[in-house]
């Protein structure tokens, strides 16, 4: 991603501007794509860094969950639930992977609609749209984080062994949680336009449990849907040790389609949903 | 292309006014103007319930000139504003910034431009003051490193310095409200809509501001268009003011020009003995703008320029009447409006 917004690179040949006193003085330097995606994950960068209790947080919450979970499924199911163990790790470990990016991209859009800023970015020579996306990217990046403690922890607390090759890890699962950033791109268009549905919206997260135990191989049609065909693929990796390379090139393609098909369509309902906001003269107001 | 807000000069405002700085006093406006509105129109709702927040509006903002929107709450200013701005997309008309028809490229013809818009925090209040400047620069299309120094200047104008390293968070409001203004001009933005920018300052952060305003369209050459129903910010920052009620425009002139062409010098004068008799003696000679019979001490405001004001006392004299107090009564844009929509009071625009 390089290169200037043509926008910019027409206009900005020129003085010092405002507050520079007599002009010209200094000499301004287009921004380009790479400045955008600096300016954008340097500024997530330091709200995770500046405001650690947002995520420590979100990981004790996580954390006291899984323990609700583990515990009381011992007591109802005993050995059953130990023979399990492994599924339930990986699959809570993608839930959160889940719940991180939806939630963090469906909420941010609300909040910049609150702030003014999304109105702001609306005029600039770039738009909103790959601001959005370069902060999708760093709620991912946030996300994985943040899950890895969750991964680690539930690993020892629980003596489970599971097979961690990071690139099959990260491919698989960046690629498996990307249908749900469509799914949160979406959710902040609709946010756009019907402002006080966003909570309501967040409930949609308990229905990624069930996207994500999707019994994809007696019902093969399921492997369209968000995260399903990811899970398994995921839980082949993790507690099967099935490295990314040894999967067949149809899984690998369906987890890229499904991951593509998801984002470029929720990214389309954010845009005619923005545009819509626009029409109607309700883009800012909250 | 060089959009050279120098060259501006064009717009009612005496460039020269500081004497130091600004070297578009003498320019004459060159190229198209900053803004160029043709027909707006923007209604909301359908059926009955519809309301048309902009009818019909056209105006051309020159370059480097301040223009106010003064108007009542529902009047269409923000409306207005935000079509412009393309965040409202209008039912009908033109948009042309600097020339360029927003239709023909959106983000071109808004390159320059920067909003302030009311209600809105507009910039990150968990990023420092300085990190706002270099995001908000860096999203309006310029490499911040290449605009660093300018950063700080902006910042010591604008009394920020010591605080720039500081979250916006922790900042008074009337702080922020400049840092507001500081994240908009951070890019370099040669046109700039300020909506509402001082609503819910205190007194002096208002005051503040306005120096502000008025001190970087000066020294800049800025083209500032700001939205307002507070007549102060107008008289104070603006060249021109565009009058709207109800969608349209009812008043489009020079400050000075609309109050002149209000046209009544008139003044006030409060005494204990101005009873029944001598007002109605006053309206047989006088233009009795108002009676103001509360008052302690009563008082008549009598249209009485020039000579008539001899006229004036003479007659008081005449009556018996002595004066406690006598005060010059100059119109004010408020006056303006009401003469202009015909309206007798209410909310004041």
């Amino acid at each position: 991603m390089s290169g200037e917004p043509p926008a910019a690179a027409e206009s900005r040949e020129r003085d010092d501007g405002p507050a520079g006193g007599s002009r010209p003085v200094g000499d301004p330097r287009p921004a380009t794509y790479y400045h955008l995606a600096r300016a954008v994950l340097y500024r997530e960068f330091l709200i995770f860094v500046r405001y650690p209790a947002d995520a420590i947080g979100g990981i004790v919450v996580a954390l006291i969950f899984f323990g609700a979970l583990f515990v009381g499924g011992e007591l109802l199911a005993g050995r059953a639930l130990a023979d399990s163990i492994e599924g339930i790790v990986v699959g809570y470990f993608l839930w959160t992977l889940s719940v991180g990016a939806y939630s963090s991209v469906s909420n941010d859009i609300g909040s910049e609609v609150q702030w003014g800023t999304l109105e702001r970015h609306i005029t600039t020579p770039f738009g909103f749209a790959p601001v959005a996306l370069l902060k999708g990217v760093a709620k991912v990046v946030r996300t994985f984080l943040t899950s890895a403690v969750i991964l680690a922890v539930m690993l020892v607390a629980t003596g489970t062994r599971l097979s961690l090759a990071p690139v099959t890890v990260v491919a698989v699962a960046g690629l498996s949680i990307a249908s749900v950033l469509g799914l949160g791109f979406a959710a902040g268009g609709v946010t756009v336009l019907y402002k006080r549905i966003g909570s309501w919206l967040n409930l949609l997260q308990f229905g990624f449990v069930a996207l994500i135990s999707t019994p994809v191989f007696d019902l093969p049609w399921t492997r369209v849907l968000p995260l399903a065909h990811g899970s398994a693929m995921l839980q082949r990796a993790m507690v099967d040790g099935v490295r990314l390379w040894e999967f067949p090139l149809a899984d690998l393609a369906l987890l890229v389609g499904v991951a593509v098909g998801y984002l470029f369509g929720g990214y389309l309902v954010f845009r005619v949903a923005t545009r819509r906001a626009r029409r109607l003269g309700v883009l800012g107001d909250y | 292309m060089a959009r050279s807000a120098a060259s501006a000069g064009g717009g009612p405002r005496e460039r020269d006014e500081t004497g130091d700085e600004g070297d578009g006093a003498s320019t004459a406006t060159t190229g198209p103007p900053a803004l160029a509105v043709e027909g707006l129109t923007k209604r909301f709702g359908n059926g009955g319930d519809a309301v048309t927040a902009v009818d019909d509006v056209s105006l051309a903002v020159e370059r480097g000139s301040v223009v106010g929107l003064l108007g009542p709450n529902g009047a269409g200013k923000t409306t207005l504003i935000k079509c412009a701005l393309g965040i409202v997309i209008p039912d009908a008309g033109s948009v042309r910034v600097f020339g360029t028809d927003v239709r023909d490229g959106r983000r071109a013809a808004y390159a320059d431009v920067d909003a302030m818009l009311e209600g809105a925090r507009n910039d990150y209040w968990r990023l420092t003051v300085r990190e706002n400047l270099r995001y908000f620069a860096t999203v309006s299309g310029v490499d911040p490193d290449s605009v660093a120094a300018r950063h700080e200047r902006l910042l010591d104008r604008l009394g920020l310095a010591d605080k720039a390293d500081t979250p916006v968070r922790e900042l008074s409001r009337g702080m922020k409200q400049k840092v507001s203004l500081a994240s908009v001009l951070a890019g370099g933005a040669e046109l700039v809509f300020l909506d509402e920018p001082t609503l819910g300052l205190d007194v002096e952060s208002a005051r503040t501001l306005r120096a502000e305003l008025r001190r970087l369209a000066a020294e800049a050459g800025l083209t500032i268009v700001v939205s307002s129903h507070d007549m102060t910010t107008i008289e104070a920052v603006c060249d021109r003011v565009v009058m709207l009620s109800d969608g349209r425009i009812v008043a489009d002139d020079a400050v000075g020009a609309l109050l002149g062409a209000a046209g009544r010098d008139a003044v006030r004068v409060a005494s204990d003995d101005l009873d029944a008799g001598v007002i109605a003696t006053l309206r047989d000679r006088f233009d009795v703008v108002a009676v103001d019979r509360d008052a302690r001490p009563p008082a008549v405001e009598v249209a009485a320029g020039g000579d008539r004001l001899y006229d004036l006392t003479d007659a008081l004299r005449s009556a018996g009447v002595t004066l406690s107090e006598v005060h010059t009564v100059r119109p004010d844009l408020e006056d303006v409006f009401l003469e202009r929509t015909g309206a007798s009071g209410g909310e004041s625009p």
